[in-house]
């Protein structure tokens, strides 16, 4: 019986995919877990000061929380309302043949390494930052955040055009049919049928922007300060990520130290978790009006 | 089609593999201040041994310790000595250093201060600039402008061996740092881009845009970051650049120490401005 066999290696096959991705999921979240045992072990709620001082055994990681906070804040707020207004212009307004090659285009800036956004930040954000602010350095969390939205922008663009563009015509025939103006037609029938899928971009672009290191690390100034007044994003800070890439190669493998800078990327994918979930539930991205 | 993309790739595979496993080769790590002649005498080592690949990177003093003693490279470059505590980490390792020149670790400042007017500062002056003390160049003999403390990363040689000397302690604190970066170039780079900055570099890398300062000593004397003095050991803040291996270099890796060690690479030692070693 060919047919069954067949049928059972690709069942077995598919399930056997699925098994790997999820495995690896599971295997990070357990090796994070395991290895940042250590630190809260011997730190436990010393963890979340802001005083980071290896020598001294402290290891606090608020600075470096509130970094990675602020400048995902920062880029999301940037990044957001420019990708969508950039969605609907490709997808609403511009003729369709130019579609295919605005959205090339923009897929190919999202292919660009992050060291090459970093060295460009490095040369002409930092020192544009310094100057409009009259700044000593332009090396601050408001810089790490600009960079980020401007790496995460192509994301959410051209995921939350593909959400809007796979809205199908009969609403969009309906909603004119009905007299309703352009802006009405996409704002109050595209945006809130796309609603679920252009979260979905959203949450991607969260998640690229709280990951990203490299670009991050060479702009934000690298010191593990909270800055007073808190929201001043114009001094020098840390985020998680570039904090790990900075030291986590002259941390000894095993140390107390290693195992806090473990704990720093366990408390990152539990926030990038959190926040899914979050989102999950309040814009229930399983609901479309349309399959 | 599809097949043909296969073989390509397949060949392409057994290239990669061919070319990992058909020459020896030596990883080193380290300082980035040691980088420069190593890599320089690396470019000569390989035309003498062509079968030979050398890959050198650069993540830092510490780092080489790290992977020296972890064994994941063959010798690290180090710009400091080793601590107590580095020996303590790696128990099983056996370190053994060859020190292969000399070099100073040089304040450095923008081009705007150092014009200014600020051209030497003392060594107390320097502790309170990176204590948080002293936060104003006016306060040193400069313009009316916050002074930029750039800090090195903490596992950094010439941090270590700065803070050695202006505070006693190679893993001291620095309060009054604005930026941390790592490596030389980074340095170099925030410092050519600020109109206040002061940070620590090698004699190496100082160019126009980013000028050395003389340092005062505690007796008083001022000493300019001069070559002369950097191989006379006249200036205060100076360290031996050394190259470690995990027990007694064997093979390829005792080979390109010597070579180091040789008339041909100490010349490149010298050329970077760094002082030989004579044996």
């Amino acid at each position: 019986m060919p047919a069954l066999i067949t049928d059972k290696v690709g069942k077995n096959y598919v399930l056997f995919s699925t098994l790997i991705s999820a495995g690896v999921i599971f295997m990070i979240l357990l090796m994070l877990l395991i290895y940042s045992w250590e630190a809260i072990t011997q730190n436990g709620w010393q963890l979340f000061t802001t005083v980071w001082n290896p020598p001294a055994g402290q290891f606090g990681i608020a600075s470096m929380l509130y970094g990675t906070v602020a400048v995902t804040v920062i880029a999301v707020a940037l990044a957001v309302p420019i990708g969508l207004m950039s969605a609907i212009m490709i997808s609403e307004i511009l003729p369709g043949r130019y579609r295919v090659m605005v959205k090339s285009l923009l897929e190919l800036l999202a292919g660009i390494p992050s060291i090459i956004y970093g060295l460009i930040g490095v040369a002409f954000f930092s020192l544009w930052i310094g100057n409009i602010f009259e700044l000593d350095t332009g090396r601050t969390i408001l810089t790490g955040g600009i960079l980020l939205a401007i790496m995460i922008l192509p994301i959410i663009i051209t995921l939350s055009e593909d959400a809007i563009h796979n809205v199908p015509d009969i609403y969009r025939e309906a909603a004119f049919g009905l007299g309703l103006y352009r802006h009405e037609v996409i704002f109050s029938t595209l945006l809130p049928i796309a609603r679920a899928d252009i979260a979905g971009a959203v949450l991607l672009g969260l998640g690229r922007a709280m990951g990203e290191t490299m670009a991050v690390m060479l702009v934000i100034g690298s010191i593990d300060r909270i800055p007073s007044p808190v929201f001043n994003t114009l001094v020098p800070g840390q985020t998680i990520t570039s904090k790990l890439g900075r030291e986590i190669t002259e941390s000894a493998f095993g140390s107390v130290h290693f195992s806090s800078m473990i704990f720093m990327g366990l408390m990152l994918l539990i926030i990038v978790l959190g926040i899914t979930l979050i989102a999950q539930r309040f814009i229930k991205l399983r609901s479309r009006l349309y399959e | 089609m599809s097949y043909k993309w296969l073989a390509a790739l397949s060949c392409l595979f057994l290239l990669v593999l061919y070319a990992c496993t058909n020459k020896e080769s030596i990883h080193i790590d380290g300082s980035t201040t040691v980088l420069p002649i190593i890599a320089e005498v690396a470019e000569e080592f390989r035309s003498q041994y062509p079968d030979i690949r050398l890959i050198v990177n650069a993540g830092g003093s510490g780092v080489a310790v790290h992977q020296v003693g972890a064994g994941r490279v063959h010798i690290g470059m180090i710009s400091r000595d080793l601590t107590e505590f580095e020996k303590a980490s790696y128990p099983q390792a056996d370190f053994v250093t060859h020190i292969i020149g000399r070099d100073a670790v040089i304040p450095a400042v923008s081009k705007y201060v150092y014009d200014a007017g600020v051209r030497q500062l003392s060594i107390d002056q320097l502790r309170a600039i990176y204590t948080g003390e002293i936060t104003n160049w006016a306060e040193v003999g400069g313009p009316d402008r916050h002074i930029l403390v750039i800090d090195k990363e903490r596992s950094r040689g010439t941090r270590h061996v700065f803070m050695e000397v202006i505070t006693g302690h190679p893993e001291a604190e620095a309060p009054g740092a604005d930026l941390v970066l790592g490596a030389n170039n980074e340095l170099q780079t925030a410092i050519m881009q600020s109109n206040s900055a002061i940070g620590v570099l090698s004699w190496a890398w100082l160019n126009e845009n980013v000028r050395g300062l003389a340092v005062i000593t505690d007796d008083g004397e001022i000493i300019e970051p001069t070559k002369e003095n950097i191989r006379n050991g006249q200036f205060p803040i100076i360290r031996n650049i050394e190259l470690i291996t995990n027990g007694q270099p064997s093979g390829i890796a005792s080979d390109f120490i010597d070579f180091v060690l040789s008339e041909q690479g100490q010349k490149k030692v010298e050329d970077f401005g760094y002082a030989r070693v004579d044996n």
